[in-house]
């Protein structure tokens, strides 16, 4: 099983990772969350926390917000005063990505990155490698002088947050093979489905005036193959929780559902940017070590 | 020394004491997260960012219903529009549910002056169609004649 213990480097570790990709994420994609505060309230379709407020951010504090978000989750990645910053990222990152799902297209591949966020942030995430812990090293030092290792605390506070990380990975990946057999049943996996799935997107885009995914029309002139590669898919949906195994049944998972979106965004055009750059998986393996022997190293 | 021992041992249950109920908390936050996560699937309700992720997931068949715009040029061409005359985004998925929901909503004329208050005047285009058009997708991929059906909602010319 996913390890219970592990040391506030770790935990540390992947808030890092996460609040590089989710703050490049909101950089890049900015101009798009900035122009909804600029749209029509008649086409506001509220989902989640919008429910309740029934009506569109307005410009121009739908700008702010965003801004705001940015700003804060570029605090949270270098964990500076986390305990306030590393909640307010997350809330901000809750309202922006549930705003621009809220135009009559929900869209699901913020879910798994706004989920980490919010698992990160209300834990202990800044205890190592952070403005903070170097705050609190420096204080430390002047009163009582350089600590020990016995001064370091408990492992299993940190390891705690992690496994929340993986098992949420998990479970969005067990519930997308549920969708799958529940909505499309058997006939997901008899290979005629995923190959109507690729031509639909490539004609969708094509029709609206864009190009097609380069290897869609391969994956459709040679449809045989894609029987064996929509029963795979399902199979490493509902087969997810093998990662929390650990060892070499979490490595064999992380590879082959990376390969699957690879080849979702190659035939598809459809990126899921979270488990694309890895970061999805991020939790699930003992990253500080690749850092340290870094370190090491120069 | 006595005294030593007897802080040491009341040390080490303090930590163990405070290390299972972590443990018990730790628990108790598992199981609720699972349980958020799994609540949309037992409900079958889609939302953010809780989901059932139902995207892709129907069995979908080879005639499919497409809405999207089109420019027409003074030749009377249909000239292909792009996502972000068509949709104000970079996104499929936003272009075509925004102008699906318009449709729907009998806003499609609406839709379609937007749509040629974004066309560039440089382009030729004089008039936009908003259509719903039905192809073969497999016919369509492999670059045969594919559509079955069309329905034109709204045409709107583009002002110079």
């Amino acid at each position: 099983m996913t390890k219970i213990e592990a040391p506030p480097e770790r935990l540390a570790t992947f808030r890092i990772v996460l609040g590089i990709f989710v703050t490049g994420y909101l950089l890049v994609r900015s101009p798009v969350f900035v122009e909804l505060g600029h749209r029509s309230p008649g086409r506001f379709d509220a989902v989640g926390i919008f429910r309740v407020i029934g009506q569109p951010i307005p410009h121009p504090i739908n700008s702010v917000v965003v801004a705001a978000t940015i700003v804060a989750g570029a605090l949270f990645t270098v964990g500076w005063r986390f305990r306030v910053t590393g909640p307010v990222f997350a809330l901000g990152l809750l309202i922006v990505a549930t705003h621009r799902s809220s135009w009559g297209q929900l869209l699901h591949f913020e879910n798994l990155m706004t989920l980490h966020v919010i698992v990160v942030a209300f834990a202990r995430s800044a205890d190592a490698w952070s403005l903070d812990a170097l705050r609190r090293a420096h204080t430390r030092v002047e009163v009582s002088g350089p600590h020990s290792p016995a001064d370091r605390p408990p492992i299993d506070r940190y390891g705690h947050a992690l496994h929340l990380a993986a098992l949420t990975t998990v479970i969005t990946y067990v519930i997308a093979g549920v969708a799958k057999l529940r909505y499309g049943g058997f006939e997901w996996m008899d290979g005629d489905t995923l190959r109507n799935h690729i031509a639909y997107s490539a004609t969708r885009l094509e029709l609206l005036g864009e190009r097609r995914p380069p290897l869609a029309v391969l994956a459709v002139e040679h449809s045989v193959l894609l029987r064996p590669a929509g029963v795979a898919s399902v199979a490493i949906e509902l087969l997810a929780p093998l990662a929390l195994l650990g060892g070499r049944w979490r490595n064999g998972w992380v590879i082959v559902a990376w390969l699957m979106h690879v080849g979702i965004f190659a035939t598809m055009l459809v990126g899921f940017p979270s488990p694309l750059f890895l970061v999805a998986f991020a939790p699930m393996f003992a990253l500080e070590r690749v850092v340290l022997a870094l370190r090491r190293r120069t | 020394m006595v005294t030593v021992q007897h802080d040491s041992t009341r040390g080490w249950q303090r930590r163990v004491s405070e290390m299972s109920a972590r443990s018990r908390r730790g628990s108790v936050s598992t199981l609720l997260l699972a349980g958020f996560l799994l609540f949309p699937v037992l409900v079958d309700s889609d939302d953010f960012p809780l989901s059932t992720y139902p995207m892709y997931s129907s069995a979908r068949g080879q005639e499919v219903s497409f809405v999207t715009a089109y420019g027409i040029d003074a030749a009377g061409e249909s000239v292909a529009l792009g996502i972000g005359t068509i949709g104000g985004t970079d996104d499929p998925l936003i272009a075509t549910g925004e102008l699906r929901s318009a449709i729907r909503l009998g806003q499609a004329a609406d839709r379609c002056g937007e749509i040629a208050s974004r066309v560039d005047p440089n382009d030729g285009i004089t008039v936009v169609e908003v259509v719903t058009e039905r192809h073969d997708v497999i016919e369509h991929t492999l670059d045969r004649s594919s559509i079955v059906e069309r329905t034109v909602h709204a045409t709107c010319r583009v002002e110079s």
